[in-house]
C-alpha cells in the first residue's frame, strides 16, 4: 500500500460520510432550529412607507403583518415598489397585503420546508407554533446557514472520535488475543454464563460480526453450563484471537457414559433442579455442534470430558464512508 | 411493533427497560437451550422462568424483550442484569398459553 492510495481512499470517504450527513440532518432538524426568530413585524395600521424603512432599516425584504401575535398578512419588497410606481405608498398597509399566506409551522423538518419553498418559489415563509402564533420567518439562506452550522459540530464531534478509534485499534492489536480461563464449580448456577458474557464484550468491542458472536456466546454458554449441571467442576477456556475463537472445556469427570445418545436431541442426564431452571433440554451438545465451525468431544468414564470448539469469526460490514483503507 | 403496544392487551408490568423497544415476532419456550438452538434476535420470548440464566440467554441471542408468564417477577438482581445487558422485561399475570394468544391476535407474528 502506498500513502497516496491510502490518502484518496479517506478522502473519499470523507466526502461520502459528508453527503449522508447533510441529508440526515435535513430530517433531523426542525424549521424552529433553522429560522430567525422575533422576526420585525408591523401593524395593519401601518403605512407603507413606514414599512419600507423597516425594510431599509434591517435590509430585510419582506415584513408580515401582525395583531396580537396573529398573522394576518405579508408586505414584500414588490408590494412596496408597486406602491412607490402607483402612488399609495401612505395608504394603512392591510389594504394592500398579501392575506392569508402560506405558512410553515416550527415542528416541519427542513426537508419539508425545503420541498415548499420549490413548491411555492416564495423567497421566505411566515412560521407559526402549535398556538398559531407567529414565532419567526425562514428563508433559504436560514436552512443553509443551519446545515452548516451543525455540520461544522458534527465534523468535530467525528474528528474527536476518530482519534479515540485510531488509540483503541492500536491497544487491540497489542493484545490480539485474548485468554479467558475460569474454574467452574457443579452446581453453581449462579455463575452461569459468566465467561461467555465476557467473551461476548471482547467480540462486539471487535466489532466481530453479530451472527458469529451468537454462535460463539451459545457454544461458550452451553460448554459453561454442562459442566455446571453433570460434572463434579472443571474449567473453561475461551481463546480470542482475531480470525477464530477457540473454546475449550474440561471436567474432572464423571465422563459421558453414551456419547452417542448425547449427541441426540432430548436426550439428557440433567437432574431435577437443573430441569427446573430450564436446563436439561438435552440440546446442549447438539447446539454445540450446530454453532461450531469445528466440534470435537474426547470423553472417558472416571477420567472427565474434553470439549474443543472453533467458531470462525468474520468482521461486521461497516458503513460506507466509515471504512479504514 | 412496539411494547407499548402490547402492554395494554397483555395487562403487563414493565419490570425494566423501554416501552419504545421494538419486536418483531415472538418465541415462547422454557428450556434456555432450546431457546438459544430456535429464537430469532429481536424477539419477544415468553417464559415462566425467573432465574438469571434468562437474561443470559436472551441478551446472548439479542432478544429484545423477555415477557414473564403468571405473574412471576424477577428478583432485583437478575432486573439490574437485565437493564445492564440491555434486555426489556415485562411481567404478566396471564398464562403462556393466554399471552401468547393474544399476542397473535395483535398480529405479531
Amino acid at each position: 500500500m502506498n500513502n497516496p492510495t491510502v490518502k484518496d481512499k479517506a478522502s473519499n470517504a470523507a466526502d461520502k460520510r459528508r453527503v449522508t450527513l447533510a441529508q440526515l440532518l435535513v430530517y433531523e432538524l426542525r424549521v424552529r432550529d433553522a429560522m430567525h426568530k422575533d422576526p420585525v413585524t408591523a401593524q395593519p395600521s401601518d403605512s407603507l412607507r413606514a414599512i419600507q424603512h423597516l425594510m431599509k432599516k434591517h435590509r430585510i425584504s419582506g415584513v408580515p403583518i401582525t395583531e396580537n401575535g396573529r398573522l394576518l398578512g405579508v408586505i414584500s419588497i414588490e408590494d412596496i415598489i408597486n406602491a412607490l410606481d402607483k402612488g399609495y405608498i401612505n395608504d394603512p398597509c392591510d389594504k394592500w397585503m398579501t392575506r392569508d399566506p402560506v405558512t410553515l409551522r416550527d415542528h416541519y423538518t427542513l426537508v419539508r420546508a425545503v420541498a415548499e419553498f420549490d413548491r411555492h418559489g416564495f423567497g421566505r415563509f411566515p412560521v407559526l407554533d402549535a398556538c398559531e402564533q407567529l414565532t419567526g420567518i425562514i428563508t433559504r439562506g436560514d436552512i443553509s446557514n443551519a446545515l452548516v452550522h451543525h455540520l461544522e459540530a458534527r465534523a468535530e464531534q467525528a474528528v474527536a472520535h476518530e482519534a479515540v478509534l485510531v488509540a483503541e485499534r492500536q491497544a487491540d492489536e497489542k493484545a490480539h488475543r485474548v485468554v479467558l480461563r475460569t474454574p467452574i464449580k457443579s452446581g453453581d448456577f449462579e455463575s452461569a454464563g459468566k465467561v461467555s458474557q465476557r467473551m461476548r464484550e471482547t467480540l462486539r468491542q471487535r466489532g466481530i460480526d453479530p451472527e458469529a458472536r451468537r454462535r460463539a456466546a451459545i457454544v461458550a454458554y452451553e460448554a459453561e453450563t454442562n459442566i455446571i449441571i453433570h460434572s463434579i467442576g472443571g474449567e473453561l477456556r475461551v481463546v480470542i484471537e482475531p480470525e477464530r475463537v477457540v473454546i475449550d472445556a474440561m471436567d474432572q469427570g464423571p465422563g459421558i457414559e453414551r456419547l452417542d445418545l448425547a449427541m441426540q436431541e432430548g436426550w439428557s442426564t440433567a437432574g431435577p433442579l437443573a430441569r427446573q431452571l430450564g436446563f436439561g433440554a438435552g440440546m446442549g451438545l447438539p447446539n454445540m455442534k450446530k454453532s461450531a465451525d469445528h466440534f470435537e468431544v474426547r470423553t472417558e468414564l472416571g477420567i472427565g470430558t474434553h470439549l474443543h470448539a472453533e467458531i470462525v469469526l468474520k468482521k461486521a460490514e461497516l458503513n460506507p464512508g466509515t471504512t479504514a483503507s | 411493533m412496539t411494547i407499548k403496544d402490547l402492554i395494554g392487551c397483555l395487562q403487563a408490568e414493565l419490570l425494566t427497560g423501554s416501552a419504545d423497544t421494538q419486536v418483531c415476532g415472538c418465541y415462547a419456550g422454557d428450556l434456555l437451550s432450546d431457546v438459544l438452538a430456535s429464537a430469532k434476535p429481536d424477539v419477544l420470548w415468553i417464559t415462566i422462568q425467573v432465574h438469571r440464566n434468562v437474561v443470559s440467554v436472551a441478551s446472548m441471542k439479542d432478544i429484545s424483550t423477555v415477557l414473564i408468564t403468571r405473574g412471576r417477577k424477577l428478583d432485583s438482581q437478575t432486573i439490574a442484569e437485565a437493564e445492564q445487558s440491555g434486555v426489556t422485561v415485562l411481567s404478566t399475570p396471564l398464562s403462556s398459553y393466554e399471552a401468547a394468544g393474544k399476542l397473535w391476535e395483535t398480529g405479531l407474528r
